[in-house]
């Protein structure tokens, strides 16, 4: 990788040089055809002052047109000819054009190898820092389920246990299991949403019977953590988008706000609908621990966990809301989150595009 | 906290993982202590204004106050009592910015609870050990060169009449150089009895320390009288003062 890096950049530098001598030979050219047309005017110069001398010594003038064919004579005047001036003239031109023009092309065209090398290295030492940095994050986000895995398994081999002690360490280290395992599960989804390997589907979807479904699969978990959770949704309304995103998102913003809403010692969670201009937007707004209204953009990128609250949980793996934010994206909708500050709860808005009332 | 504990064997737990807090916590009370555990650094620094205890088990990545902010602002309130910080992120530097923040050792996740409870009982005897050599009144204030030390308090006044705010480390080797005046304290000893075995990567630390000691307590510190150096070995501490 490194000796890779070390011939790109030569590559690149040889390039450079490349592009610094070119310029350097174009202008030595040109310095050169010029100094050789004004040696040939000098040389063209005597011979005139040559047909002078010799038509001022008596040589008929048809003699010194032989002798010297690139001079005329009017009457007991010798000049260069003006075809010869003019051929003069027109090299010089000739050839200052050429080595502007040749000279301006060789040097664009290394200009541009130069900027699509240095770019594509940028690009590829981002690429590399970024994947750095997905690897750091990572790592980091397993370690606590792994520390406290290690720590059931450890506890369970040093210390006798009664039926029940052990039942309950089982019951932690399945759970730590199961939150790796959404862990790598949402870790793969981003990065194929996030490379665009994904292939969502854009058909009518009824939102409310959507919503509903999400909210009775979380209805246990809910109430467990004295959560009320209601959905008011009209029904009828229809949005363009995949089934399966739409029920990701929902379980995702969902599972979020009953997630900032438990630490507060319970509260509501509410599903709101409404259909404005070409869109359906649906809130949902919880009365959980909130979050500082700065942090509204930053919570949807990756691996950001804030605390306290903004939807993050505990066992969060700071993925959810990425891939909220993505699937929206390819839905063609958007997602935005707002609370008044820690402790004022929070509410998540959604706006996918509506279908066609023929859909309906 | 449950009055009939005894403060000494007091653990506060600091983490934020529902799961890792109470593993940590069960075992703790399985070794005989007693355990308050809370969630963020926020609660642990209300615990803490009223609630003594006689070690901090801290993670660092923490709701609301991180690990390193709870432990700087107790050292700033001073109050002395160990930390065992606990964290995901285990490279050196992060290593350093826990013992300088105050820590006193540093474990990262995840552990091996044997290690974990030898280090926590590793760190409870040495402050036993600075406690019980603190107990007396005799023991409890060192007299040098004009200088007063107050172990108890982790307060001095210097030769010129400064009062000096120690720091737990720089009272715990004050403390195991009087305890041994006019001998040479190797640097590894006093690593291994003021930090533990592995904390630190390296001796230098212990320098450091000796030179800001030399700072606070001597009256000429590029010619120390009471710290003295003993070449690739160690240190000497002079009462008296050497001429």
């Amino acid at each position: 990788m490194k000796s890779a890096r070390v011939f790109q950049l030569t590559a690149l530098a040889m390039v450079a040089v490349s592009a610094v001598m070119v310029a350097y030979w174009m202008y030595a050219l040109r310095s050169a055809a010029i100094e050789r047309n004004q040696a040939a005017r000098v040389l063209y110069s005597e011979q005139v002052a040559a047909a002078q001398a010799l038509l001022a010594s008596g040589v008929s003038p048809e003699r010194v047109h032989t002798t010297l064919p690139a001079i005329v004579v009017h009457g007991e005047d010798a000049s260069l000819s003006p075809e010869v001036d003019r051929t003069l003239a027109a090299e010089e031109r000739r050839r200052i054009n050429q080595f502007a023009w040749e000279g301006a092309f060789f040097l664009f065209a290394l200009g541009i190898c130069i900027t699509v090398i240095a770019r594509a290295l940028r690009a590829e030492a981002m690429v590399l820092r970024e994947q750095d940095n997905f690897l750091a994050l990572v790592s980091h986000q397993f370690k606590t389920p792994l520390a406290s895995l290690q720590l059931s398994l450890e506890t369970m081999a040093l210390r006798p246990l009664s039926p029940d002690q052990s039942g309950a360490l089982i019951e932690r280290m399945l759970s730590d299991l199961a939150r790796m395992e959404a862990m790598v599960t949402q870790i793969l989804e981003s990065v194929r949403l996030e490379r665009g390997r994904v292939d969502l589907r854009r058909e009518p979807v009824e939102v409310a019977g959507a919503v509903a479904r999400v909210v009775a699969s979380l209805e246990e978990r809910a109430k467990k953590e004295r959560v009320s959770i209601s959905a008011e949704l009209p029904r009828g309304v229809y949005v363009l988008a995949d089934p399966l995103a739409l029920d990701v998102v929902m379980r995702n913003l969902l599972e979020n706000a009953i997630s900032a809403v438990a630490p507060v010692g319970g509260g509501t969670v509410r599903v709101e609908g409404r259909r404005m201009n070409g869109e359906v937007e649906v809130i949902v707004r919880d009365s959980g621990v909130g979050f500082r209204p700065g942090d509204g953009v930053r919570m949807f990128e990756k691996f950001t966990r804030l605390h306290p609250g903004g939807g993050s949980s505990y066992f969060g793996t700071g993925l959810g809301l990425f891939i909220v934010r993505r699937l929206m994206q390819l839905a063609g909708g958007r997602v935005s989150a707002h609370s008044d500050g820690v402790g004022q709860g929070a509410q998540f808005v959604l706006a996918w595009p509506a279908a066609p009332a023929e859909a309906a | 906290m449950n009055a009939a504990v005894q403060p000494a064997t007091a653990v506060l737990v600091v983490e934020d993982d529902p799961h890792l807090s109470a593993g940590v916590a069960e075992n703790l009370r399985a070794e005989g202590y007693s355990v308050h555990a809370v969630g963020d650094g926020q609660q642990a620094l209300q615990w803490l204004a009223h609630e003594q205890c006689a070690l901090i088990v801290l993670d660092v990545m923490l709701p609301i106050v991180d690990g390193f902010t709870v432990c700087r602002t107790l050292r700033e309130q001073g109050n002395n009592t160990p930390v065992l910080f606990l964290t995901a992120r285990g490279d050196p530097a992060d290593r350093v910015r826990g013992l300088e923040a105050g820590g006193d050792d540093y474990l990262a996740k995840p552990f091996h609870l044997q290690e974990f409870l030898l280090r926590v009982r590793a760190i409870l005897r040495r402050w036993d050990w600075y406690r019980s050599a603190s107990a007396t009144p005799a023991s409890a204030v060192l007299r040098f060169g004009g200088n007063e030390v107050d172990f108890r308090a982790f307060r001095a006044q210097s030769w010129n009449g400064v009062d000096q705010e120690l720091t737990e480390k720089e009272a715990m080797i004050l403390k195991v150089l009087a305890e041994r005046p006019g001998e040479i304290v190797s640097r590894e000893d006093l690593l291994e009895r003021v930090w533990g075995y592995d904390v630190f990567p390296s001796t230098r630390t212990v320098d450091n320390f000796i030179l800001r000691l030399r700072k606070r307590f001597e009256r000429d510190p590029a010619n120390p009288r009471h710290f003295l150096t003993v070449w690739g070995v160690g240190y000497r501490f002079m009462i008296e003062g050497q001429e």
